[in-house]
Parts: C-alpha cells; structure tokens; sequence
C-alpha cells in the first residue's frame, strides 16, 4: 500500500509529445482510473509508472520513495495487461508463481502463496492447467492471481476487461471492486470504457491529448464537469452540447444539457421540434428530436412514454441542471 | 476423384517412379551385387545378395574409416547445431525486440552471409593462425558460421509473433534480461527450432565442400569425404562404393521418414511472404 | 526501462563474433589476398594481374562463362518445372502426395552421393540411363564423356535433384492464392490455360521470387556435383568458378584461387543483387 505522485511528468517517443506535463497524487488504497478516448497516452503513463518505459521528464514517487530510475521491480508493483500475457509454456500454478521462484523464494513458500491467491480467485481446480486450456475469464483470473501473489504496494491494469465479453465483463467489474475491497491496495486502472470509471474508481482522472483534463470522483465528473471534454465523455449517451444562440443567452461560450436532464411534453415546453429516431431500451428510451433553433437534442424518457417518430414534442430543460463552458 | 484425375494420377506416379526411384534401386542394387557384377552396371537381380559381405568390407576398409566418419561428422553436426540454435535464437531475438537505425546494417550482413560464397582460401589461412586448421572444433565453428544467417532469419520471423507483453510481464515479474530469454523465450520457439535443426542437419552432415577445403587429412575424415575418398580406391569396386552411398543415405531417410513435415515447412518458409 | 536494457547487445555477441571472425573477415581479407601473388612460400603484391589473367587464361574464361550457364540454366528449369510439377500436385492426382514425397527426397540425400551414382548412370555404353532411351530407339549421347555436353549434363542431373525443392516452394506459394479468383476467373469464362497465365503465375509471384533466388545462388555456387561427376572435365569443359578456385587452391595458386572467389562474389552479386530489386520493384500490391 503506497500512494504513487507523478510530478511534472513529458514523454515524447522520436520527438512527437505524448504526455505533456502530468501531475498527479493517487492515494493509499485508492481505485484511481486513467480514463480517455484511446490513443490519448493512458498506457503510456500506466508503463511509465510501471518502469517499462522511461519519462522524457518528471519525477515518479512510489510509496513516498522517488523511482524515477529504478527498474520495475525495485517499485513494488504489479501489472495486469490487457492480454493478460500468461507464460504459454508453464502451467497456471507457474505463472502465479513465476515472480516468486525469480525472486528466489522457498518452495514451500511458493507453493503456500500460490494456493491462497488461488483460492481468493477461485483457480484451485485450474492450478495444473495450461493457459491454452482456460477460458478469458480463467486466463484474466490468472493474470491478476500473478499480480496478488507478489503482494505489491500498488496495482496497474492496462484495460484488463477489453477481452471479455458483456457478461462477462459487468461480473468482473465487480469482483475487481471487491477484491480491491479485501485487498485494500492502491491500484491504478486504464480503460477507455466511462462505465468502468464510474462504477469502479473512487477517483477518476480523465485524460485527453496527452493532458488530464479534471482530476474527481464518478459524480463530482458527472455534476460538475469542468471542460466539455468531461461533459461530453462522461456520461451515456452523451451530454447535448450547442453553441450558438442558446449559448449567448447564457452569456457562455458553449451550452450542455445532459439527456436524462429533459423533460418532454406533447403540448408545451421551451423547444419545440419533431421525433426523428427513437432507440428502445425497455426500461427507458433514447428520442431523437430535432429542434429548428438548436440542432438535434438527445433526451431520454421512461421506456414506456409514449411517442412515435415525426410528430411533435416540446422538450424542457430541467432547472439547475444545465452546464456553462 | 474423377475418372480423369486417376488415369492422370497412374500415368503421373509411372513416370515418377520411373525418374525419382529407379536411380535409388539401382544405387540399392548396385550396393548388394558382387564386384564382377557391379561393373556391369545395370540393374539387373543381383545373382547372389552380398548384403553383409559389402557391409563388412565398407566397414573394414581403411582401418574402419568409415566409422571414424561417422563418428565424426555427428560430432560435427551436433556441436555445431547446439550452438547455432542458442546464438541464431539470441541474435534473432534482439534484433526482433529491439529496433534501431543499426538493424538495416545488420540485416545486409545476414543476407551475405545467404548470398556470398565464403571465401576459402583467406579462411584456411585464419584458421590455421587461430590454430582451428583440420580440427573438429574449427569446423564446427565454420559451420556455424555458415549456418547462421538462415537460422537467424527463422528465429527473427517467429518470434516477431511473441507478443512483447510476455517479455514485459516477464520484466514486472522481476526478470533480468537473460532470463526473460532462456525462461521465457526460448521455450517458446520450440517450433522453429526443431525446422533449424532439422534443415541445419541435413545440410551440415551433407556438407562436402567445406570438409573438403577445412578438414583434409584421414584422421578428421568426414561421411561425404570418404565417398570421395572411395571413389578413387574402389573404382573397381562399385559395389562397395554404392554401399557407400547407401550408408550415407540412411541417415537422411531415416530424419525423413520421421519429420518429413517439419523439414517441408523450414525448407520452404519464406515463400510465402517472398 | 529501455530497450538497451531488456535487449542488450551482447545477446549477439556469442554467434556475431563466430560469423565476424570466420565469415566476414576472410571475406574482407579476400580482396587483398586477391591482389597478392600468394603461395606457400611467399606473398607479395602484385596489383590486378591475377584478374588479367582469368580474363586471359581461355580455361579460366570458360569457368566464368560455365558458372553463368550452370547457374542461369538450372535455376530456370528448376522454377519452370517446379511451377508445373506443384500445379499438378496440387490438382487432386490420385497419389499427389506420395509422388510430392517422392520429388523431395533427392533433395535430402548427399549431393556426392548423387553424383557418384549419375555418373555410373550416364556411362554412355553400359549406364541405365542410355539403355533405358535405347529401349525408345533413342541413340542416347556419351553425357559425361562429350565436352559439349559435360556440362548440361551435370546440369540435368542438379535439376533432378533439387526439383523438389522448388516444388515444394511453389505449392506453399498456391496454397496461399484463395480459390475465388479462379472461380470469378470461371464464372467469366477463363480456360484452364487462362487461367494459369492470368491468375496462377502472377499470384504466385513471391514463390518464384524465391525459387529464382534460392537457386540461382546455390547454382552460381555449385561445386560438389560438378566435382562429384565430372572434376570439371572432359579438359576443363565443365569447369565453372568454384572448382577452378578449388583446382587452383590445391595447385597451390592462393592468389589467383582467391582471386577467382572474387570474382565469383562479384557474379553473384551482379546477378542477384539487380534481380531481386527487379523483383521488388514489380511487386504487385494484394
Ligand atoms: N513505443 C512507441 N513508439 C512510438 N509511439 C508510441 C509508442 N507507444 C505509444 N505510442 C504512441 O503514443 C500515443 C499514446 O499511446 P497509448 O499510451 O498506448 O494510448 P492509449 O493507451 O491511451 O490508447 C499513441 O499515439 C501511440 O501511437
Ligand atoms: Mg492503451
């Protein structure tokens, strides 16, 4: 357990910037998730923690201890990689312990370490298996199993669930949680995924073009986003944003409304405009309204409103629920 | 199968066998005749089976010579594939993982050393001053040598499918580089390693030229240089001679019989991508 | 942690060093060897006239000029029948695989061994080969013995033995050709031989790229079978550069043995080297 503090941090790979100046403080035992649209260097600044790749500049500190020049494994963390990238050739008890026998560590001890990351996990019947003979969900069991046994202060997942199915995925969402739960480590985790970010983290740090754009908690993104970049990446669907007309009438540059945040009527509201599209959901559904002053505005309504596309509907935004950028 | 396709096949595999085989009866013929009968050449019945008596006598001649050779040329073969396959796998390995404004140089060296003949007489002279002339080692080394660029080539385009996670796990894990290789790496290129060793095999116990120039003298004598060698001594013994050739053979066909896919698969790898 | 650090250097350092040492550096050492008068007594420098003389020497010019006929010849028969031979095994024959199988084997088998057995079978009286045409009618040539002919003959025998190889190559290579193109080739009307012109030789391009290649060099290279059958002879009529360089050798001519090897390089380089660019450059996009 250890926090982790990026001071300052560039990397630049053959000249062209992909992290342009990162500061960041993760705390003691917090789920801290590294969120943004891909390409926008969270791998990157993952690796960067992890030693795999060196900072351009910027200082990295784990535990209070400055590593910027130490190797991975003097930094007291394990990693868990989006393709989980389990030794082919040695068995799932193996690969658990694949670290420990490096480090030198007693048989027996080994053995004692693997059997309780196993059980935690629920791999005990696997133990003697190939990878090639797990299902993902088993494999991505192994990949963290790795990462447990080794007891590291901090945790990094390279988007750990991308390879698994819905299902699949929403079950190891919260067995994540949990385990972060039992474990109470610091753990850093990277998904391009917002629902990820929010049902998980206890902060989320939201990153765009090599920068972190705000720094908060799942609701205090999801209330007050500080640049429409937040706004329009979290939260599904998008936020409504238009410039223009509706936006000077709030002397503002840009005007937000969130889809959840309207309310329609047949008879009377403050747009009016004609259903284009509507996608059911069952519980609730997304319409589709375009309104002659502003654009198309997305608004979701109870699944059983009723509505048929081309007629008219008035849609009203909710008082002090609208966004100013 | 068409009515066709199997007429075509029956006239395909008559004239193949005819082409492809009957030189192999007659050298098997040849081998089992009698001297007086071998000189006629054809591939007549043998008129009695002088198996054993041509075995012996190949066996026997020059002092056993023949066993020396083959004592040799294992020697040679297994010494120089044991450190083509660790050094091909390393140079593969690093020149794979690790992209640099060196790797178009290095990459010219290796296909010369595909396309250029080795220059044999400079060669003589540097192993005599390493003092490796006409000795098992030195040959062993030229053979490598020789055998690297291909193995590289191999082992480069295998582990290019590697993903370079498990390299990285392997470093979280707390490996120092030679152990990401030989723990992690190296038992993944099983594959590519049997098809080295097969073809390298092949090639180097089949070798004739190099012996030849770098192995001179009786005591170094190598499979293919005592056919050479026999060939002068029994010219009025083809029977022994095709004996010879039969012993030489056996080798080749046994690794085929056993491995014929992988030996495909190695010989022909690059074809595809060109 | 960079790269320099997860991948060092030295990983190519135990084989670089044996390639340096054994390969690369009498390779270099060649070209001054090849200006020097060089025997086993003395070296000393004579500037170009070990190449004056090959140029000079007739049975000099004419391994040159044999090397460039092995090499070519074989090389193009090799690719040709090889071509023909994987798209007739590749076409559902009844036995298509032993006969691949039976093609192949030659290629494992000794090369002197080869030889040694052709040589017997091209006796141009008594050998299997000419009773064999005899029972067509056929007069068959004396093929080791006639110096016009010596060398095709070493030639016929090079094919035979690595055919299979080539094969091979080229059934890989349409395995990878996918059976749509023949079957929009159908559905448009192509004939069969059409459809080889068109679809099959242009597709298969990389596999003749290295056929071509692999071939060309081994055959520019050869020495073992030419040595096995024929020791370059009748006279010096099918001599070509690498058993002039061992003749010379053994003569005790280092220089000009050295000098041949040169000049080997140089062909091969000449020859190769613009072949594959030429290749490359004809690529056609997929
Ligand atoms: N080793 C590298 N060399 C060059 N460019 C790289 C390298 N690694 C990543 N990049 C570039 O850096 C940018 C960020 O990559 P990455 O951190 O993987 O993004 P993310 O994980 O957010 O999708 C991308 O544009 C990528 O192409
Ligand atoms: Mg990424």
């Amino acid at each position: 357990m250890a926090t982790v503090r990026l001071k300052n941090i560039h990397k630049e790979f053959n000249g062209v910037k992909i992290l342009k100046g990162i500061d960041l403080d993760v705390n003691d035992g917090e789920f801290c998730v590294f969120v943004g649209p891909s390409g926008c260097g969270k791998s990157t600044l993952l690796r960067i923690i992890s030693g795999l790749e060196d900072a351009t500049s910027g200082t990295i500190e784990i535990g209070g201890k400055d590593v910027t020049k130490s190797d991975p494994i003097d930094r007291g963390i394990a990693m868990v990689f989006q393709s989980y990238a389990l030794y082919p050739h040695l068995t799932v008890r193996d690969n658990i312990g694949f670290g420990l026998s490096l480090a030198k560590r007693p048989k027996n001890e080994i053995r004692e370490r693997v059997d309780a990351a196993a059980k935690m996990l629920q791999l005990e019947s696997l133990l003697d298996r190939k990878p090639k003979d797990l299902s993902g969900g088993q494999r991505q069991r192994v990949a963290i199993g790795r990462a447990i046994v080794r007891e590291p202060e901090v945790f990094l997942f390279d988007e750990p669930l991308s390879n698994l199915d819905a299902a699949l995925r929403s079950k190891m969402r919260i067995e994540l949680t949990e385990l972060h739960a039992t474990l109470n480590a610091t753990m850093i985790y990277v998904t391009h995924d917002q629902i990820e970010a929010m049902t998980m983290a206890d902060k989320i740090v939201v990153l765009n073009a090599g920068h972190i754009e705000q720094v908060g908690t799942p609701m205090e993104l999801y209330h007050h986003p500080q640049t429409p970049f937040v706004a329009g990446f979290i939260g599904s669907p998008k936020m409504n944003l238009f410039e223009g007309a509706i936006a000077k009438e709030h002397n503002a540059d840009l005007y937000g409304i969130r889809p959840e945040h309207l309310t329609l009527s047949p008879k009377e509201g403050k747009w009016k405009g004609v259903v284009k599209h509507i996608e059911q959901l069952g519980a609730d559904a997304i319409v589709h309204i375009h309104v002659e002053s502003l654009g198309m505005l997305v608004v979701r309504v109870d699944g059983d409103f009723s509505i048929t596309a081309g007629s008219t509907i008035y849609a009203t935004p909710q008082e002090g629920k609208e966004h100013l950028f | 199968m068409k009515r066709q396709q199997i007429i075509n096949g029956v006239i395909a595999l008559v004239i193949g066998v005819l082409i492809f085989v009957t030189p192999f009866i007659f050298i098997g013929l040849t081998a089992v005749k009698s001297a007086a009968e071998a000189s006629q050449l054809g591939l007549s019945w043998p008129s009695e089976w002088l198996f054993w008596d041509n075995l012996v006598a190949v066996i026997q001649a020059r002092n056993y010579m023949l066993l020396l050779a083959y004592f040799n040329s294992t020697v040679i073969t297994v010494g120089a594939i044991s450190l083509l396959v660790i050094s091909a796998a390393m140079i593969g390995y690093v020149i794979q993982r690790r992209p640099s404004k060196w790797n178009g140089f290095i990459y010219a060296l290796i296909l010369a050393g595909l396309m250029i003949p080795p220059a044999v007489v400079p060669t003589i002279w540097l192993l005599k001053e390493l003092h490796l002339f006409k000795t098992l080692h030195g040959m062993i080394l030229i053979q490598v040598a020789y055998g690297l660029s291909f193995s590289v080539l191999l082992f480069r385009s295998f582990i290019a499918s590697i993903p370079r996670d498990l390299d990285e796990a392997a470093i979280i894990d707390g490996a120092k580089p030679w152990q990401v290789f030989f723990k992690v790496i190296l038992p993944l290129l099983k594959p590519v390693t049997v098809t080295v060793i097969l073809v390298q095999s092949v090639t180097i116990f089949n070798d004739f030229t190099n012996p030849l120039y770098y192995l001179p003298g009786k005591d170094n004598v190598t499979v293919q240089l005592t056919l050479y060698n026999f060939q002068s001594q029994f010219s009025s013994q083809m029977n022994l001679l095709f004996m010879n050739i039969l012993l030489v053979t056996i080798p080749p066909l046994i690794m085929f019989i056993f491995f014929n896919k992988q030996i495909v698969k190695g010989m022909t790898a690059g074809a595809v991508k060109g | 942690m960079k790269s320099s650090r997860s991948y060092p250097y030295w990983f190519i350092l135990p084989g670089g060093l044996v390639y340096l040492v054994l390969f690369l550096v009498p390779t270099v050492a060649a070209f001054w060897f090849s200006l020097t008068h060089w025997d086993l007594f003395e070296t000393r420098f004579i500037g170009l006239d070990n190449y004056y003389q090959f140029l000079r020497e007739p049975f000099l010019i004419t391994g040159v000029v044999n090397t460039v006929i092995f090499g070519v010849l074989t090389s193009i028969a090799k690719s040709v029948l090889g071509l023909l031979l994987a798209v007739l095994l590749t076409s559902g024959l009844l036995g298509q695989s032993f006969l691949r199988t039976l093609i192949f084997f030659p290629v494992l088998v000794s090369t002197i061994g080869v030889g040694i057995a052709f040589a017997e079978i091209m006796h141009p009286a008594r050998g299997m080969l000419n009773i064999g045409l005899s029972y067509f009618g056929i007069q068959g040539p004396a093929w080791l013995i006639d110096p016009n002919l010596a060398l095709f003959s070493v030639a016929l025998v090079d094919i035979w033995k690595g055919v299979g190889l080539a094969t091979l190559i080229y059934i890989a290579g349409l395995a990878t050709i996918s059976s749509d193109y023949y079957e929009a080739a159908r559905i448009d009307g192509a004939t069969k031989l059409q459809m080889f012109f068109r679809i099959t030789v242009p597709l298969v391009r990389p596999a003749t790229v290295t056929v071509v290649t692999l071939s060309l060099i081994g055959g520019l290279r050869s020495f073992d079978i030419i040595w096995a059958m024929t020791k370059g002879g009748p006279g010096f009529s099918s001599d070509v550069l690498a058993s002039v360089i061992y003749k010379q050798y053994q003569a005790g001519f280092y220089g000009l043995s050295t000098a041949g090897n040169i000049i080997l390089f140089a062909l091969v380089a000449f020859i190769v080297i613009p072949l594959t660019y030429w290749f490359n450059r004809r690529e056609v996009d997929l």
